[in-house]
Order: C-alpha cells, then structure tokens, then sequence
C-alpha cells in the first residue's frame, strides 16, 4: 500500500540530513552548526570570485596595453588622418 | 445502537473527506511546482538571447567578451540573489521589516521563509512551493543584468559588469519588485500600484540603473566626432543580433507565465503577482498582440531598419506589460504599438542628442518604455481594483510608483559607476578597446578560419568608411590628455 510508504519520517531525516530540518527552522538562533559552516563557506567563495573577477581581469588588461604601447602600433600623429569610402 | 453506528460513519466519511483533501491539496503544490519549474526552463531562452543579440551586435573583435557577460551574469547574480536578494523580496514588502521575520503583515512569517538559512531554502520534502519561486524571481534578475548588459558592451571591464550586475539583480530591482510587485509591497497595499508582467519593476528598473552607468562609462572611442555627431558601428552579425532577439521573445512567454499564480486548492483560478485574479490566456493574448504592435510600429517609426523592427516588438510588449493581465487585446496592439514609435524616437534622441552611447538602444527600450507602461496604467486602466485590499488603480498611484523606483534605480547604478571610475576599474584601457577586447581577455580570435576584413565605420553623413583612421584619430583625441 502506498499508505504505508513513510514520507512524512523520511522527509524529516532528509531535510535533518541538511541540517535545515523539516521546514520550522527559520530563525537564525534556530539554525544548526551546520547551516551555518555551509552558508559561511558559501558566502567566502562568493565574495573571493567577485575580487578574483577583477584582478583576473585588471591583470590581463594591463598588460596587454602596456604591450601595444610598447609596440608603438597606436603611436601615429594624429594629423594624417585619412579616410577611404568602402562604397 | 444506531446513532453510534450514524456517528462512526460520520466519523469515516470525514476522515475520508480529509484525507481527499490533502491528497487534492498536494496535487495542487506539486503542480504549482512542476509549472513554475518550465517556466524557468523557458526562461533560459532569454539568456540564451541576450547573448546571441549582444554578441551580434558586437564588432568581431569583441565576440566573445561580449558573450561572457551574459554567462558569468548567472555566475555572480546566483548567489548574491541567494544570499541577499530572495530575503529582500521576503521582508521588504512593507519598507522595512517592521515585524522581524513575522513580516509582513500580508503573508505573515514569509520574511523568515526567505532567509538563506530557512528551510525553505533547502531541500525540504514538505515545501514545494519556496524554490521554484526563488528560481522564477532568480530567472527575473539575471534578465535585469541582460538588460544592462547590452548598452555597455566593447568598453566595459568584465568585472565591472558583474559587480554592477549583482547590485542590480540581487538588491536594486528586487527591493523595487519588493515595494511594488508583491502584494504586500506598501505600493501595492496602499496605493494600489499596478505593474502586473513588470514593465517598471523588471525593465524600467533596469533602463534607469543602465543610464546611471552609461553616464559615468562614456562612449565608445570614435563613437562621436569632435563636433558631437553619432557615427554607427557595424555589428559583426546582424542575423545573430535579430535570432537573439526572437529566442528573448520566446523565453518572454516564460517570464510572462511565471509573473502569475495558481493553487487550485486555494484560490478559484489564475492570480497575478498582487492577489488579482486573471487568466493565462488574458496575458499570452496580449503578449502575441503586443509583439506584433511593436513590430509594426519599429518598421514605421525606423523607416524599415531591421535592428529597431524587432527591438520595436521587444519595446512594444513592454509598454502593455504592466496592464498585460487586463487590456483588451486590441487595446494593447494600439498601444504596443506606440511604445514601439516612442522607443525608436527616444533611442535616436538619446543617442543623437544627449550624446549617450547606448550599443543597444536598452534605455529607449527598456527603460524609457518600462515607465511608460506604468503610465499607460494609470491612464487606460484606472479604477481596477489591485490586490488583496482592492485598491483601485489611479493615475497618482502610477506616478507614486515611478517616483519611488527612478531614483531608487538611477542612484545606484551612477553610485556605483562612479566608485569603478575613480578606482580605474569600469573601462577598460584605450589601446585595448582599439585593438579588441578579446585579444586581451581570451588571446584569440573566435572566427580564426574566416579571413579580416577591414572594420566599417558609418560616418554622420551616412558614408561608410574605414574604420581604423577614424578611430585612431579619436583614440589619440581620447589619450591626448594622459600623454602630455
């Protein structure tokens, strides 16, 4: 019988398993240990990628232009500007 | 004898009676979740054609820094929106939390339910509503950085988007949709707001932030001669910019399904985002009419420009967004289609005038067509009753909702700009927006077996010439202060 199927008890062990517990726990003093490690941790990678996101990306940047203004490659006098129609 | 047995079968009649109940009640819950769960899937769709828009409109040598905006946009947006943005939308309805998480009054306790730490956050057997709401309004974010996206690409920093993506996803635009599109929201309980598919509240938000950045972040170089008349750049890929826009109108079905409600267990039919009843069909009527209003509006008011036909559709369906769950169909096509003319006008105007390098016309569109959507409101619908307190839609009520969230987005959006501006970190160096972005970013070139033509600039008078003069010429304009 599919009564007997115990969902009510396992859902509990489930949400105990990951520490938010059954659906009542919502206050932080409420919180398990747990709750807490897995938030923290979470919390730290985030912020660590949004810092790692612009330093990543600053060094590339500069680099790169510090490699084509050492080319030379942009340094033309800005007088001889010419334009050709493509039609 | 016989009244114990009449009371026994009472008694099993009623436990039978309950237990139907509960069985109808959590097939109700189930497909609340299974609904809110394709709407997502579909709603993936705009992502995909946000990318494809942007990166076809992107020059070839900034493709890909293109594209990855967009993807890292559900990077960042994801779990800043867990962390911050789901509880602002939980416990800011009345302002503030004023009860703690007993907040808010309207829905008591959903304040603690939106915690990072509550278990309707976690895997929880007996809550099959809390995360495909997350999902849904997640979905919603990652479409305000999109929006964004689009007007800052070929000299933006990545990571200047994504920190400036995060703020407008997981805080700006959701303590907006908190005030006026929940219906707890103070807009909505004592002004009776009404913004029902998120003209303002999603799009409009979005426009104004993008302003706010667009000011700080400058054009493009040789965007502008030295007399302040527009030149045009070619997008790579016009085909890719017009399939990515058709993909967004698909997901936009999505998003418009995921802005209603159903629990047939609790309520007699289809709600909107305010606790009004409406009907499936109502919106997706009103969405189809608008996209063709809008499309027929842009080839008019563009004169037949491919790019503004369909971002006419786009502008269109926005400006009958926020009465999308009450127009009259034909209603809605009259205005679409106005939208769609005031977007092309006031896209040129920004552009032409205000000398405001928007790539993609997204404050026109978005913007500018978000808060006209509100306005139409408060002029075609007014007097229908809002909300679980019935408050009738009015004009001032409309005004109170624009006054509220223009500054509520613009501020930031310029704050923050500001703050990257001053530390060297919202624009990338001159010399590598000349050369491309994707070199620097990624060190290649993402069409290596298709040979380099010479890039095409269009000039004020409609000429279109080489491009590498042209833009020389404006980068030693632009670095001419920084070498003497």
């Amino acid at each position: 019988m599919f009564n007997s199927f115990p969902y009510d008890e396992w859902g509990d062990s489930v949400a105990e398993f990951w520490t938010f517990f059954g659906g009542d726990k919502i206050l932080w003093d409420q919180a398990s240990l747990g709750t807490w490690i897995i938030l923290a941790l979470g919390f730290v990678a985030m912020l660590v990628s949004l810092v790692w996101f612009v330093k990543l990306e600053n060094g590339k940047l500069e680099s790169q232009a510090a490699r084509l203004r050492a080319t030379g490659a942009l340094d033309r006098p800005p007088e001889t500007v010419s334009i050709t129609p493509t039609g | 004898m016989v009244s114990s047995l009449a009371l026994l079968l009472a008694q099993s009649a009623e436990e039978q009676l309950k237990e139907l109940q509960d069985k109808v009640a959590l097939d109700s819950s189930i497909l609340l979740e299974q609904f809110y769960f394709y709407t997502v899937v579909v709603m993936w769709l705009i992502h995909v054609g946000f990318m494809a828009y942007e990166a076809g409109a992107a020059r070839r040598k900034n493709i890909m820094s293109t594209a990855m905006k967009n993807i890292l946009t559900i990077a960042v947006v994801t779990p800043t929106f867990y962390y911050f943005g789901w509880y602002i939308y939980g416990c800011f309805e009345e302002g503030w939390p004023k009860s703690g998480h007993a907040s808010p009054d309207a829905f008591e306790g959903y304040c603690g339910l939106t915690a990072p730490w509550s278990a309707g956050l976690g895997p929880n057997l007996a809550d099959h509503a809390s995360l495909v709401f997350f999902l849904a309004f997640l979905l919603f974010s990652w479409t305000t950085g999109s929006i964004m996206s689009g007007a800052l690409i070929e000299r933006v920093r990545l990571s200047a988007y994504l920190i400036l993506t995060a703020l407008l996803g997981s805080f700006v635009w959701i303590m907006d949709a908190a005030w006026g599109w929940s219906y707890g929201g103070w807009l909505t309980t004592r002004f009776g707001f009404h913004d029902s598919i998120a003209s303002l509240v999603v799009h409009g938000v979005a426009g104004a932030f993008t302003l706010g950045v667009l000011l700080n972040l400058g054009p493009r170089i040789g965007k502008y001669d030295i007399k302040g008349r527009a030149r045009s750049f070619r997008g790579h890929n016009t085909h890719m910019t017009l399939m990515g826009l058709m993909l967004i109108f698909t997901g936009f079905y999505g998003f418009y399904a995921a802005c209603l409600l159903i629990t047939s267990t609790s309520f007699p039919g289809w709600l909107n985002i305010y606790g009004s009843p409406t009907t499936l069909g109502t919106i997706a009527m009103v969405i189809t009419v608008g996209f063709a209003g809008g499309f027929t509006g842009g080839w008019f008011a563009s004169k037949g420009d491919p790019f503004w036909t369909l971002s006419g559709g786009l502008a269109g369906v926005i400006s009958v967004s926020a009465g999308a769950d009450m127009y009259h169909p034909m209603l809605a096509y009259l205005l679409s289609i106005s939208g769609a003319f005031l977007a092309v006008w006031t896209g040129t105007y920004i552009e032409k005038k205000l000398r405001i390098d928007d790539a993609v016309g997204a404050v026109a569109v978005h913007g500018v067509c978000g808060f006209y959507g509100v306005f139409l409101v408060g002029i075609f619908a007014g007097g229908y009753p809002t909300g679980i307190n019935n408050i009738p839609v009015s004009f001032g009520g409309q005004l109170m909702g624009m006054l509220a969230f223009l500054p509520l987005a613009f501020l930031p959006g310029y704050g923050a700009a500001w703050v990257l501006k001053k530390l060297n970190l919202l624009r990338v160096p001159p010399e590598v927006e000349l050369e491309g972005l994707d070199l620097a970013e990624f060190g290649q070139d993402f069409y290596p077996e298709f040979e380099r033509a010479p890039e095409v600039i269009v000039m004020p008078d409609g000429q279109a010439v080489e491009a590498a003069p042209v833009l020389l010429d404006a980068y030693w304009q632009t670095t001419a202060g920084s070498r003497s």
